[in-house]
Formats: C-alpha cells, sequence, structure tokens
C-alpha cells in the first residue's frame, strides 16, 4: 500500500453540502427522522384499530407504549448509529473506515455518534453526573416536604413520584453507567488495546441513556401523574398507575439495554483485546470487577427487562401476569425483579471495589494484599449473587421453607466482602500513605461500606428483617451501601482518573473540602434513619407520627448541606478542566498502562503496542515492570 | 510487629468497642417490645449487635491506627514494604468470618421457627387491607377497623388483600407481613403486655399509604373476652363511623366528627357546598352516588383517584349507615 493511498483512506469523508446535508448523521438529520418515525408511532396503531374497528381509535396508553419505542429510534436513526450496519445488512459497500468517528476536536465531537472509547467515556461521565444532580434536587425536595410532619409542599401523588424517580434516576442513570463510563475510558487503556471491541456498539450503547433519562423526566410530568409505585413498581399498583408509569417502564428498558450493550463490549474486550503478555492472572483488579460486573449485567439484566414487559402488558392488553383476579401470580413479579434487582447491587458496586484497588495500592505504595484471593472473592460474589434474590421478600408471603436458605447465601456473601476489606486494610498497613482526594474517598468509602456491610447483615437474618423490612432501616442501609459504597468509588475514580481524562489537574485543596462536607453531610443525614426505621417509620410515606418529627427535621437538614456539597465538586471539576494546571503523563507514579502513555492520551491510546511482563502492583519491588515499549516483539498492525 | 503497635492497636479497638456499645445501649434503638415474638426477635438483633461491634473495632482500629502510623511525608517518594500476602492471614480472616455469620444464621433459623408456632388453639383474626384500611374481623363474624388481642393468647393473623399489596406491622409486635391479593398469609403473634400500639401500612400502596394507620389494643385475657361477647362495644360511635374507618376513607378525606385528616381527595367537611356546587340531586343521593360512582363527578382540581371498588365492597345496609353519617355530619 502506497503513502498516498493510506493518506486518501483516512481523509474524513468530503462535507456535504445543500439539501445533502440533510441526509448526513447529525442533528440536522435528527430534525426530520424524529418527527418521521413519532408519525408513524401515532398512524400505525390508528390506522390497525381503525381497519379492525377497535373503539376508541386513538388509545392513549397504546400510543405512548408504541411512541417509546418508534420515537427514540428515529432519534438514533438520524443520529447515524445505524448507519454502518444498515449499508453492510443491505450489501451495500460499506464506507472505507476513515475514522473521522475517532477522537474529540471541539465541544461539538461530544454531540454525535463518536466510535472513540476515550470521548464515549466522557460523555457518559459528564451525562451521568447531570443525572446525579437531577435526582438529588429530587431528593431535597422531598426532604423539604418530610422536614415536618403533615403535608406541607407536595401532595402524595407527586411525593411518591419524588421518591420513585429519585431512586430509578440514581441508579439506572447514575451509578451503574457512571461505572460503564469509567470502565469505558480506562478499560482498553489498561489492557493496552487501540479501543473497545465493538466502537459502534459503544457508540450506540451511550446514546440510548440519555433516551432512557429524559423518558424517566417526561414520566414525572405525564398529564394524569408520573409513575409513583416506587423504583420497584411492585405489581399489582404499578399496573394501575396513571400514564406516567408507561414511560418508566420504558425508560428502564432503554437504560437496561444500553448496560447490555456495554457489558457484552466489555466481555469481548477484556477477553479478546489483552496486549501481549497481559494474561488473567496480570489484569489489573478494576478489570477484573468489571469482567465480573460485566457477566452479571448479561445474565442478570434481561430479567427486569422482562418484569418491565409484564407489566406494561397487564396495563396496555389486559393480560394477568400479575393479577391474582385472572389467575395471575402477584409474587411472580417481585421473584423476576429481585432476580435482577439483587445482583444489581452487585452491578452497582464491584466496579467501585476495582476502583478502590486501584486507588489503595497507588496511594499506599504498596502491592495490593493477596491479588489473587481479591480476583476470586470478585467471583464468589457473583455466583453468589444469583442465589440471594428472595431476601427482598422474607415478608412477602412467599414459599416459607424459602426463607431459611436464602438467608444462609445472604449471608454467606459477607465472607467474599469480608476478604476484600481486610485486604484493603492490609494493603494500606506500613505502606506510605498519600492522602490525596481519591484517597480520602476510597477511605471514606472503607468505613462507610463496613457499616452498610454490617447493617446488610442484620437484614440477612430473618427474624431481624421481618422487624426492620420496608422501615427506614432500610433507606439507611441503601445509602450506607450505595451513596458511602458506591458513590464515594465514583468520586474516588473521578478524582484519580480526572488527570487523564482532561489532561489537568484538579484543585487538591476543593477536592478535600468536597470529600469533607460530603462525609460528614452523609452521615449526618443517613445515620439518624436507622433510628426511625427501627423505632417504627415505615418508608415511602409522605407522613409520618409527630414522634419522629424532630429527627426528620435534623435529617432534612443535614441533607441540605449534603446538597450543596455537590457544588463544590461541580465548581472543581467545571474550572479546573477550563484552567487546571497541565497534567503530567503518570501524576500518581503508578504502574498500571494508562498511565504510561500522556495525559490525555493519543486518539490510538498506545503509539507502540505495550508488552506486558509482570504484575500491576509491584510497588516497592525493586526494578519490577508492569510492561515494556518497544519489546523486540514485532507489534501487530492494526487492522483497518 | 512490634509489641508497642499492638498495644496500641489494642488500645483503639476497645475504645472503638466502648464507643460503639455507649451508642447501641443509650439509644433506645427499638419499641418495648409487646409480643413474645418481639422479645425474641431483640435477642437476634442484640447477639448479631455484640458480633458486629467486635467486627466494626477491629476495622476502626486497623484504619485510624493505619492513617496516623503510615501516612507519607510530603515529599517522601519512596514505596512501602513489597508484601504480597500471607495465606495464614488469609485464612484466617476468611474463617471467622464464615463462623460468625454461620452462628447467627443458626441463631435467626431457631428464632425464625419459634415465632412460626401458633400452638394448638390459637385465637384466628382475618386480617383484610383495602385501599387504605385495616379490617379486622373475629369469628364470631363481627369486624372492626381497629385490632383488639388477649394478652398471653397465640393469635393467628390471616391476611389478605383485595386489591394492591399492603403489609401489616406494629413495631411494638415486631412481626411483620404482607398482605398479598389472593393469597393467604399467616402471622402469629403472642401479646405479652396491654397497651395500645400503632398498626401501619409498610408496603407502598398507593396515595393514601401514609395514612393506612390503625392500632391494637391488647387487653387482658378476661377484659378481652368481656369484650368479644359484648361485640366490640370499645370501638363506640355512629354506625357509620365503623363504615367509614373500615373501608379507610380517612386516609384521603378530612372529617372532622371522625378525626380524620387525609388530604388526597375532597374535605368532607365541606359536603353540603360541594353538593350545592355539582348540583345532582339531594345531598344523601349526592353522597351515595360519590361513594358507589365516583367518576360520576369529580371535585374540580381533582383527578378521578378514588377507587371504584366501593360500590360492590360495602354492603347496601353498611352504605346507607355511611351515607347517613356523612350527610349528618356534613356542614
Amino acid at each position: 500500500m502506497t503513502v498516498h493511498e493510506v493518506q486518501h483512506e483516512h481523509a474524513p469523508a468530503p462535507r456535504a453540502t445543500g439539501l445533502r446535508r440533510l441526509l448526513v448523521p447529525g442533528w440536522l438529520r435528527i430534525f426530520w427522522v424524529t418527527p418521521l418515525f413519532f408519525g408513524l408511532g401515532l398512524g400505525l396503531p390508528v390506522l390497525i384499530r381503525w381497519l379492525a374497528h377497535w373503539d376508541p381509535v386513538w388509545k392513549g396508553s397504546v400510543l405512548v407504549s408504541v411512541e417509546l419505542v418508534t420515537t427514540p429510534l428515529g432519534f438514533l436513526v438520524g443520529l447515524g448509529g445505524f448507519d454502518y450496519w444498515v449499508r453492510y445488512a443491505s450489501g451495500r459497500p460499506t464506507l472505507p473506515e476513515d475514522h473521522s468517528g475517532h477522537g474529540a476536536h471541539s465541544w461539538r465531537d461530544y454531540f454525535r455518534i463518536n466510535t472513540d472509547h476515550k470521548v464515549i467515556g466522557i460523555q457518559y461521565v459528564v451525562t451521568t453526573i447531570f443525572f446525579f444532580c437531577v435526582g438529588g434536587l429530587l431528593a431535597m425536595l422531598f426532604r423539604a416536604e418530610l422536614a415536618q410532619p403533615g403535608d406541607q409542599f407536595f401532595n402524595p401523588q407527586t411525593f411518591n413520584v419524588l421518591v420513585s424517580n429519585h431512586a430509578a434516576l440514581m441508579i439506572f442513570l447514575f451509578i451503574i453507567p457512571a461505572f460503564a463510563g469509567l470502565g469505558n475510558y480506562v478499560i482498553p487503556l489498561m489492557l493496552g488495546a487501540a479501543d473497545m471491541a465493538f466502537p459502534r456498539l459503544n457508540a450506540l450503547s451511550f446514546w440510548l441513556l440519555p433516551i432512557a433519562g429524559l423518558m424517566l423526566i417526561v414520566g414525572m410530568v405525564t398529564p394524569g401523574g408520573g409513575p409513583s409505585a416506587g423504583w420497584t413498581c411492585y405489581a399489582p399498583l404499578c399496573s394501575h398507575q396513571p400514564l406516567g408509569q408507561v414511560f418508566f417502564n420504558m425508560g428502564v428498558q432503554w437504560a437496561g439495554a444500553s448496560s447490555i450493550m456495554t457489558a457484552l463490549n466489555f466481555l469481548v474486550t477484556i477477553i479478546t483485546m489483552r496486549a501481549p503478555g497481559m494474561t488473567f492472572w496480570r489484569m489489573p483488579l478494576l478489570v477484573w470487577a468489571n469482567f465480573t460486573t460485566s457477566l452479571l449485567v448479561v445474565i442478570a439484566t434481561p430479567f427486569i427487562a422482562g418484569s418491565q414487559f409484564f407489566v406494561m402488558l397487564d396495563r396496555v392488553l389486559h393480560t394477568n401476569f400479575f393479577e391474582a383476579g385472572g389467575g395471575g401470580y402477584v409474587l411472580g413479579y417481585q421473584h423476576i425483579f429481585w432476580f435482577y434487582s439483587h445482583p444489581a447491587v452487585y452491578i452497582m458496586m464491584l466496579p467501585g471495589f476495582g476502583i478502590i484497588s486501584e486507588v489503595i495500592s497507588v496511594m499506599s505504595r504498596k502491592p495490593i494484599f493477596g491479588y489473587r484471593l481479591m480476583a476470586l472473592s470478585l467471583m464468589a460474589i457473583l455466583v453468589l449473587g444469583f442465589s440471594v434474590w428472595a431476601h427482598h421478600m422474607f415478608v412477602a408471603g412467599m414459599a416459607g421453607w424459602l426463607r431459611v436458605p436464602m438467608m444462609v447465601t445472604s449471608m454467606v456473601i459477607a465472607v467474599p466482602t469480608g476478604i476484600k476489606i481486610f485486604s484493603w486494610l492490609a494493603t494500606m498497613w506500613e505502606g506510605r500513605i498519600h492522602f490525596t482526594t481519591p484517597m480520602l474517598f476510597a477511605l471514606g468509602f472503607l468505613s462507610m461500606f463496613v457499616i452498610g456491610g454490617l447493617s446488610g447483615i442484620y437484614l440477612a437474618s430473618v427474624p431481624i428483617d421481618i422487624h426492620a423490612s420496608d422501615t427506614y432501616f432500610i433507606v439507611a442501609h441503601i445509602h450506607y451501601v450505595l451513596f458511602g459504597g458506591s458513590v464515594f468509588t465514583i468520586f474516588a475514580g473521578i478524582y484519580y482518573w480526572f488527570p487523564k481524562m482532561t489532561g489537568r489537574m484538579y484543585d487538591e485543596r476543593l477536592g478535600k473540602l468536597h470529600f469533607w462536607l460530603t462525609f460528614i453531610g452523609f452521615n449526618l443525614t443517613f445515620f439518624p434513619m436507622h433510628f426511625i426505621g427501627l423505632q417504627g417509620m415505615p418508608r415511602r410515606v409522605a407522613d409520618y407520627a409527630d414522634r419522629f418529627a424532630d429527627v426528620n427535621l435534623f435529617i432534612s437538614i443535614a441533607s441540605f448541606g449534603l446538597g450543596a456539597s455537590t457544588l463544590v465538586f461541580l465548581f472543581n471539576m467545571v474550572r479546573s478542566w477550563a484552567h487546571g494546571a497541565p497534567a503530567p503523563g503518570n501524576p500518581w507514579r503508578a504502574l498500571t498502562l494508562e498511565w504510561q502513555v500522556s495525559s490525555p492520551p493519543p486518539v490510538f491510546n498506545f503509539d507502540e503496542i505495550p508488552q506486558v511482563v509482570g504484575n500491576p502492583y509491584e510497588y516497592g519491588v525493586p526494578g519490577a515492570k508492569h510492561a515494556i515499549f518497544g519489546a523486540p516483539t514485532p507489534a501487530p498492525v492494526p487492522a483497518d | 510487629m512490634r509489641r508497642g503497635s499492638v498495644l496500641q492497636l489494642l488500645g483503639i479497638a476497645v475504645l472503638a468497642a466502648a464507643i460503639a456499645s455507649l451508642f447501641a445501649i443509650f439509644i433506645g434503638w427499638l419499641p418495648d417490645p409487646a409480643s413474645e415474638e418481639a422479645k425474641r426477635i431483640h435477642f437476634v438483633y442484640w447477639f448479631t449487635t455484640v458480633i458486629c461491634i467486635a467486627v466494626f473495632s477491629v476495622v476502626a482500629a486497623v484504619l485510624a491506627y493505619s492513617v496516623v502510623k503510615f501516612r507519607a511525608g510530603p515529599d517522601d517518594d519512596s514505596d512501602g514494604p513489597p508484601i504480597h500476602g500471607h495465606t495464614k492471614l488469609e485464612i484466617v480472616w476468611t474463617a471467622i468470618p464464615a463462623v460468625l455469620v454461620t452462628a447467627i444464621s443458626i441463631v435467626s433459623a431457631i428464632v425464625l421457627a419459634q415465632n412460626g408456632k401458633a400452638g394448638a388453639n390459637p385465637l384466628v383474626v382475618k386480617v383484610t387491607a383495602v385501599q387504605f384500611a385495616w379490617r379486622f374481623t373475629y369469628p364470631n363474624g363481627k369486624s372492626f377497623g381497629v385490632l383488639t388481642l388477649p394478652k398471653g393468647r397465640h393469635v393467628k393473623l390471616d391476611i389478605t388483600s383485595n386489591d394492591v399489596i399492603h403489609s401489616f406491622w406494629s413495631p411494638e409486635l415486631s412481626q411483620k407481613q404482607d398482605a398479598v391479593p389472593g393469597q393467604h398469609n399467616m402471622l402469629v403473634v403472642t401479646p405479652s403486655r396491654t397497651g395500645t400500639f400503632p398498626v401501619i401500612c409498610t408496603e407502598l400502596c398507593g396515595l393514601g399509604h401514609a395514612l393506612m394507620r390503625s392500632h391494637v389494643t391488647v387487653m387482658t385475657a378476661g377484659g378481652f373476652d368481656t369484650w368479644l361477647k359484648s361485640g366490640g362495644r370499645a370501638g363506640g360511635g355512629a354506625p357509620g363511623l365503623a363504615v367509614f374507618q373500615q373501608n379507610g376513607c380517612g386516609g384521603c378525606h378530612t372529617f372532622k366528627p371522625a378525626n380524620a385528616t387525609g388530604k388526597v381527595g375532597p374535605d368532607l367537611d365541606n359536603l353540603k357546598e360541594e353538593a350545592a356546587k355539582a348540583n345532582r340531586g339531594p345531598l344523601d343521593k349526592f353522597v351515595e352516588e360519590s361513594i358507589v360512582k365516583p367518576e360520576a363527578y369529580i371535585a374540580p382540581g381533582y383527578t378521578d383517584a378514588m377507587p371504584h371498588i366501593f360500590g360492590s365492597q360495602i354492603p347496601p345496609d353498611k352504605l346507607k349507615q355511611l351515607v347517613q353519617y356523612l350527610s349528618r355530619g356534613a356542614k
């Protein structure tokens, strides 16, 4: 191949002019394709109903269900999410890969189909932080309502909508995809790969996310009322909710589809695209964590998709999956739902474990203690995670014999989790600990997750769970594991990789301020909830007994402080991204591969393929190397 | 490890355990138990708490010690010792937690089995949940909106729901059970002291969920027999009031004569005014229609949120009592 040909192949396609611009993937095309698909979604059901003489021809719930599939599809078609595949499938010549979809040169490149895993990673993280802020604002709204017993600002319908969407946004649009975003950015780099295995699928999976988020938010303001059956959306209550519930059912589908696509991508990338010498036992623990998480996602997520489809069918087509009156099995919903949603707890936690392993080892300047057991305990949690779902149903009235076995498996999960906690402590022991912001969040995670884990032991015990189930004790527990656990690890990860992602250093003083405000605000908000829960305050109530008034006022005030701490984070991120000091390639003196390239990395990550020669955490081992560049082995030629 | 550092570690652990224990003992975490089952649940709770405090203290001590002792100086670029693991230590911290959680599991399983025993001759009370009220039906067929139980006798609650999932809980009795439509779930309670305790719904069941509250009154065995034979006069008040309470009207509506303060639906204290505005016939006809066919007229500012089940759920004689009660009480 001559030099001339190579340049020709890598040159961007010529710019379209005139009306042809309407056919180029992008926002112009979105503006006419989306209405077209909207029209199709409206026209087809109406036409079918009219031809079949069904009354009424216009049926709201049917139209909404169809529209929530077709309209987003129109958006994705306009954006260009399917162009390559459509050409391929229809037998037309595919466009030569010109790599114009790679890398970002201006902010506009973040608003199109971009196949660069680093751009997608940043798209993910920024989008999820946006939804984190929305979810947090909803929480502060209902904390305002809960500051006093009785009705103040919201009627019960609005209150239930706020509670339901707070949880749904935080889980489906923040924690799960935030980890997917960080993993997207870091994992190919850690593996020594140029990109993910399926860059186009990667781009598509990101763009499903804003669709899902928008659906949940629009659902809240749907005429007739938003989804108000809680994020767990138990049947049969949710089958008889206002129209907004359909937005919830479908929003979860889009988020779930995004999740599954990314997980498949991670799995294939990790299995097939490791650099030469990168055996499984030389992979950083974050890669191990995302490997196990992706297995969980691929196996479990179809179950929540099923549960939401069944509920929607019960509602729209009057099937009887979960309707007792029609012979349905009411508890079936909970079994299917928790068969996903308990593994989902680990989907929301294992990537965090990976992040913490990176941060603690690097910041303590010591190898991870018991590396293999750390990786194996992830696998143990993966397997056990599928055998504990019914501990969410100890009071539900399911088969009585199921309670003790599910209690035992739930208890046993404490063992691999304990191994991880003790191994992190042992990693720090006799280290040279640097208290940077990511390390502070890692320590905050460690201490808070221990409390959340111990309150989990209480809840695994059936008799205690019978008392504490569906009270504020549960609310306290899940916030200790999902906020003190997952969210702290996300913050640790964002601060840790901020220099790599943006090429600039964040402000360390503001970072520490953010940590302390969050840590204190978090404990003041959520610790008292253990108490009011055991005393008898149920969760998801707009009004409560007067004797809980003082504690609730305290919690509400603390929660506003906790919310305000996020402003420090946002300010730090925005200012540092724009004006921070330029980051060196390896500010933390870390050994893993992502730190061996410039910050931010070149468009194709590695100018030469690294040769992995050792373990990733050999701090303090004289002369130890994780990888060498410019090895004598011939580097494979990247396929075009 | 030097002996000095072991002692320091131990010191921090004891301090952490002492602080945690003070927290555990001096804050009244659990309500005063009012049933035999609650006492056993409290035992499991304290058994678990002791173990958790021990684990917490060890972790807190190591963490605090590390944070203080192993802090790197500002210009310290050195690395720590390259320790990769310690097989014996790893076996220890796999085995000890395994033993501890096994102990908690065994205690929990025993208590669970005991708490499910209703004995040979339990009092069976049928519990029916509706949006947003509880109905308690006794073997003699009488039913009430509040629960009355005898002290010292096994009671078997036969719990079901007429619409969505609810959950029966009294914090003092500790026992909890979901009420599931189409399914009869059993729950055993053995009240151990007299008094009146709250009963609440703990499963989100719709708009009136927060106000789906009732009471359980525990009487002496003798007092209970008298109460049951007298037809449950302890309920008292107009016959319409009982219907009002059993059907949970107060979960959504304000009505002063019944001390109801719900705010989901229209204020029933203004029924007369409302009837005039609606202009759908005389007051009692309007009230009856609004209960049986709530979608016929919807007060301005409200939606069609009232369940359409009351027409079939309330027997005609009870309906008459309720309509009378509401029409008379209205201003």
